[in-house]
């Protein structure tokens, strides 16, 4: 859990996921300053097996450590099934990372 | 190449992508759209000469918000969508994430946290299932800006 936080719980028929993943996002503004690179997330995707749940292209202004919130059909979700976070940033860095889905049945 | 020709041969690319193929990078796809500095260039950009429609989507932000290094953006949409646009035009490029909706997410309910470096406003545009275009604006207040690091 070093670079997300992940929660995925199905409540009725929705798929409720909060996701933090840690990123500084430095915008070009902020890099300039600080003599640093830019570096910001740039693609995430949200996966159960094969099946994409989330999928989104981002920009540097996404707030640090950004957290995002979606839903979606809990429909054909087996008990045991993960959710995958996937991201990509600027840099070319990927993480991956998993976690169980809670609240089936 | 000229931004015109670019645009169609974007179009082009799309149409022939099957509907049910997921797993688009509109980054890799449409570089224009995240240069550009005013919300109606990048909406040009990346959907093109459109007309929106000012309904089926919903934003929830607060009022004012005491730090704009992380302001809650809610999107909801009443519409099925197939992809769905953030924009706000405080800052020096417009957009800020596109999201691509899966098909069998009826209706569309995100929400993230986002930069904005003073008081100004954010523009949802939505690419609808049934090809029509929808957009919401929403105007707030920002306190404290939040690009200054």
């Amino acid at each position: 859990m070093a670079n997300m936080k992940i929660k995925a719980k199905v409540k009725g028929d929705t798929l409720k996921c909060k996701i933090q993943a840690k990123h500084d996002m430095i915008t070009y503004n902020i890099a300039k300053k600080k003599g640093v690179d830019a570096n910001f997330i740039t693609y995430m995707t949200g996966k159960i097996g094969d099946r994409i749940v989330f999928e989104a292209s981002t920009s540097q202004f996404l707030s640090k450590n950004p957290i995002i919130k979606f839903e979606a059909p809990s429909a054909g979700i087996k008990k045991g099934d993960e959710l995958t976070m996937y991201w990509k940033d600027l840099s070319g860095k990927e993480v991956t990372e998993a976690k169980k889905i809670k609240g089936v049945k | 190449m000229e931004r015109r020709k670019f645009l169609g041969l974007g179009l082009a690319a799309i149409a022939l992508v099957p509907a049910g193929l997921s797993a688009k990078d509109f980054r890799a796809d449409k570089p224009t759209a995240w240069k550009a500095k005013t919300v109606d260039d990048a909406i040009k950009a990346l959907y093109g000469d459109i007309k929106a429609e000012e309904s089926g989507l919903s934003i929830k932000v607060p009022k004012i918000a005491s730090n704009g290094g992380a302001i809650p953006v809610g999107m909801k949409s009443d519409v099925q969508l197939k992809s769905l646009a953030l924009f706000q035009d405080s800052n020096p490029e417009a957009a800020v994430a596109v999201f691509t909706i899966p098909a069998d997410v009826k209706k569309v309910n995100y929400m993230t946290k986002i930069k904005m470096a003073k008081t100004g406003s954010i523009t949802l545009v939505g690419e609808g299932t049934d090809g029509k275009f929808y957009k919401v604006n929403k105007s707030l207040q920002v306190a404290l800006g939040g690009c200054e690091g």
